[in-house]
C-alpha cells in the first residue's frame, strides 16, 4: 500500500458561465520515504493538485487515499484533523503569524491537537534546532531574514511528525543561494526519513527530487526518475 | 493500553489548551489595536452604564419603599375607609362609606381575641408656633397611646404619652426633630410649651431622626393624643385609621378575618355586599406598588437597553473588520489544522472580552452614577448583586450575540481563499 494513491482525480471549477477543468484525470502513487517534485508551468494544475494532496480542498471526481484513508469525502473538520496530523506545509510566502514569536509559530500545529504545554515547548524547540535556528526562538518573523523565516516554516511543518512534507514553491521568495540552503535542508530531512513533495515551476529546484512528475493542462505529461548515483 | 492512557490525558487538555490559547490570541489581537478596541469598549460601556444606572436606581427606590412599608411590621394590618384606590369610580364609591370611628375600635377590642393591640390615628395639617418662630402645614397626628407599640418609630428623648394622658385629653405633644430645630432653634424642648393651632401644648418627647424619603422630610411632624385631637379639631372629619397587631405573625390572616366579620356586623354590611372598609398589610401594599410600577420599570430598562444594542452593533462591526484583516491568519491556522470550532472560539472570545470588559466598567460606572443621583434625593444606593449579575450577563450576552456572526464567518472561510487573500 502506497502512502499516497490518487486515481482519476478531477477538479472542476464553476466559473459561472463556463466550467474549468483544473485537473483532468490524474493517477499517481507516492511511496513512503520518497522525494517527489511536481513540476509544471502556471495553469498546469499543480497548485490544484497540491491543495488536494494537502487536504485543503476535495476533488470533484476520483479517489485520493492517504495512508490508506479515503479523504475525498471528508468534511471540513476531518480535513483539518488530517492537515494537522499528516501534512506539514511549507509555503512560498512562509505564512507565519507576524505577531507571534518563531517558537510560538512552530508550536501552533501542536496547539490544535491538544498537546500539553510542556510537550509542545519541547517539540517546538527540537524542531527549531533541526532547522538550525536554536538561537532565534524568541524572534518575531519581521526580525528574521527570508531564509530564516522559511526555516521557521519548515520547523512548523516538521513539528507534528507528519506523513508528508508538502512544499509549494519553497524558494520562490528567496534569492538563489538562500533557496539552495533551504533545498539542502529539505534534502537532509528527506534523508532522515521524511516523505517530501515539492511543487515548483523551476527545473533547477525539481531536480533535487528522486522523481519528477510533469504536469500540463491538468494531466500528467511524463515522469522522470533520477539516475541512480 | 498505552493508547488508552494517552487518550485520557489528552482529552481534557484539548479543551483547556484551546481555551487558554483562544484567550491569549484574543487579548493580543485586542492589544494590537488598542485605540480601536478602546473605542469599541466605549460603546458597550455607555450601554451597560445606562442600564445599570436605571436598575440600581429602581432597586434602591423599591428597596427603600419596602423598608418604609415594612415599618408597619409583619403582624400588623391597617383598617381604613379608602384603602388602595385605583380609579375615580372606586374613589367615589369609597367616599360614600361610613367613617371608621372609635366605636369600631371598641367593637374590635371587645370581640377580637387575636387582636393583641388595637390603635387608632387620624391626620391633618396644622400650624405650630413658639414665640415668633413657627411652621405651617405640619403633619399632625392624633393617636391612641398604644400606637407606638404598633408602628415602628422610636423615641429619641423624653417619652410618648401615656394612657392616663390619653384618657384625660392632656395637652401634651410628641414632636419630630425638625420641629426642635425650626421652632425651638435646637434647644432642648422637653417640658417647654408650644402652640398648635393656637392652643398651648407641653412637649414631652422627641422622635429619633428618620431622615427623608424621596425628598420628603419625615421628621416634620407632631403627635398628640387622639382624644385631645378630637376635642380641638372636632370629630376627625377624615375619619380614623385603625391599626391592629395580630398576636402572631402566622395568624395574621385569621386575625384579619375576625376583625372583618366584627366590623361587617357592626357596620351592617349585607351578606353579599363587599366590605365597606379596606384592610391593608405591608405585603399587599408592596405587591400593589410592585404591580403599578412594573410597567414603568420594564419600560425604563427597555429604553436604556437600546444603547446596549448600539454597543453590540459597534462590536459586530469591529469584529467584521477584524475578521477581514486577519483572513490570511485564519488561512494559516486552518492550513495547519485549526478546525472551524477553534477559529470560531477565537473570534468569539475576542468579542466576549471586549463586551465583558465594557460590561465590568459599565456596571461599576452605573452603580456609581446611581449612587451620586441617589444622594441628591437622599436615596441610599448600594451595589446590588442583581445589578452586578445583570451587568455582567447582559454584556456577555451582547458579546456572544453580536460576535457570533463575525466568528461564524471567520470559521467558514475556505483555507485556500484565505491563504491567497492579500
Amino acid at each position: 500500500m502506497s502512502l499516497i494513491e490518487v486515481e482519476n482525480l478531477w477538479k472542476t471549477y464553476d466559473m459561472g458561465h463556463e466550467q474549468v477543468n483544473a485537473l483532468r484525470g490524474v493517477d499517481m502513487k507516492i511511496e513512503k520515504g520518497e522525494y517527489v517534485a511536481i513540476m509544471g508551468p502556471s495553469g498546469s494544475g499543480k497548485s490544484t493538485l497540491m491543495n488536494l494532496i494537502g487536504c485543503l480542498d476535495t476533488p470533484s471526481k476520483g479517489t485520493y487515499r492517504l495512508n490508506n484513508q479515503a479523504v475525498a469525502d471528508l468534511n471540513d473538520d476531518e480535513l483539518a484533523r488530517i492537515r494537522n496530523k499528516e501534512i506539514g506545509f511549507v509555503f512560498q510566502t512562509f505564512n507565519l503569524l507576524p505577531r507571534a514569536t518563531a517558537l510560538h509559530n512552530v508550536e501552533l500545529p501542536l496547539i490544535y491537537n491538544g498537546t500539553s504545554r510542556e510537550l509542545r515547548r519541547e517539540s517546538a524547540e527540537r524542531a527549531m534546532q533541526i532547522v538550525g535556528l536554536g538561537d532565534r526562538m524568541t524572534h518575531r518573523p519581521n526580525e528574521l531574514s527570508g531564509g530564516q523565516r522559511q526555516r521557521v516554516a519548515v520547523a512548523r511543518a516538521l513539528v507534528n511528525n507528519p506523513s508528508i512534507l508538502l512544499a509549494d514553491e519553497p524558494t520562490g521568495n528567496l534569492d538563489t543561494s538562500t533557496g539552495m540552503e533551504i533545498m539542502g535542508l529539505l534534502a537532509d530531512l528527506h534523508r532522515s526519513g521524511n516523505t517530501l513533495i515539492v511543487v515548483t515551476h523551476e527545473y533547477d529546484i525539481a531536480k533535487f527530487a528522486d522523481r519528477i512528475i510533469f504536469l500540463r493542462d491538468g494531466q500528467i505529461e511524463k515522469e522522470e526518475y533520477k539516475q541512480a548515483g | 493500553m498505552a493508547k488508552l492512557k494517552k487518550k485520557n490525558t489528552n482529552k481534557p487538555d484539548d479543551k483547556l489548551v484551546s481555551i487558554f490559547e483562544s484567550i491569549r490570541i484574543a487579548v493580543s489581537a485586542i492589544w494590537a489595536n488598542r485605540l480601536r478596541s478602546a473605542l469599541t469598549l466605549f460603546g458597550v460601556i455607555i450601554g451597560v452604564t445606562s442600564v445599570i444606572t436605571i436598575i440600581s436606581a429602581i432597586e434602591a427606590l423599591m428597596g427603600s419603599f419596602e423598608d418604609q412599608i415594612n415599618k408597619l411590621g409583619p403582624a400588623t394590618f391597617v383598617i381604613t375607609k379608602f384603602g388602595i384606590i385605583t380609579s375615580e369610580e372606586e374613589f367615589f364609591k369609597a367616599l360614600k362609606r361610613k367613617d371608621l370611628s372609635l366605636e369600631d375600635k371598641r367593637a374590635l377590642e371587645k370581640g377580637c381575641p387575636d387582636c393583641e393591640e388595637i390603635a387608632a390615628r387620624a391626620f391633618r395639617r396644622s400650624k405650630v408656633k413658639r414665640g415668633n418662630k413657627g411652621l405651617r402645614r405640619v403633619l399632625t397626628a392624633g393617636a391612641t397611646h398604644n400606637l407606638i407599640e404598633i408602628v415602628d418609630f422610636e423615641v429619641g428623648e423624653g417619652r410618648s404619652f401615656t394612657a392616663e394622658e390619653y384618657d384625660r385629653n392632656s395637652r401634651v405633644v410628641f414632636i419630630g426633630p425638625t420641629i426642635v430645630e425650626e421652632v425651638f432653634e435646637g434647644q432642648d424642648p422637653i417640658g417647654k410649651t408650644m402652640k398648635v393651632q393656637g392652643r398651648k401644648f407641653t412637649v414631652i418627647g422627641v422622635a429619633k431622626e428618620r431622615g427623608s424619603f424621596l425628598g420628603n422630610n419625615q421628621d416634620n411632624f407632631i403627635m398628640i393624643p387622639l382624644s385631645t385631637y378630637s376635642k380641638i379639631f372636632g370629630r376627625p372629619r377624615r375619619n380614623l385609621d385603625i391599626l391592629v397587631k395580630s398576636s402572631t405573625v402566622e395568624g395574621i390572616d385569621e386575625t384579619q378575618d375576625q376583625a372583618r366579620s366584627i366590623l361587617r356586623a357592626r357596620r351592617g354590611v349585607k351578606y353579599n355586599d363587599e366590605d365597606d372598609f379596606a384592610i391593608l398589610t405591608a405585603d399587599n401594599i408592596l405587591s400593589f406598588f410592585n404591580n403599578i410600577t412594573r410597567a414603568a420599570r420594564i419600560a425604563l430598562i427597555g429604553i436604556s437597553s437600546i444603547s446596549i444594542v448600539v454597543g453590540g452593533i459597534v462590536i459586530m462591526n469591529i469584529m467584521m473588520v477584524s475578521v477581514t484583516e486577519r483572513t490570511r491568519e485564519i488561512g494559516i491556522r486552518k492550513s495547519i489544522g485549526a478546525r472551524r470550532k477553534n477559529i470560531m472560539v477565537q473570534f468569539l472570545f475576542e468579542a466576549l472580552i471586549l463586551s465583558l470588559g465594557g460590561g465590568i466598567i459599565g456596571t461599576a460606572l452605573g452603580i456609581a452614577i446611581a449612587a451620586i443621583l441617589g444622594s441628591q434625593i437622599s436615596l441610599p444606593v448600594t451595589p446590588s448583586l442583581f445589578a452586578i449579575v445583570a451587568g455582567l450577563s447582559i454584556s456577555t450576552g451582547v458579546g456572544v450575540f453580536f460576535g457570533m456572526y463575525p466568528a461564524m464567518k471567520a470559521s467558514r472561510l475556505d483555507p485556500i481563499d484565505a491563504l491567497s487573500f492579500e
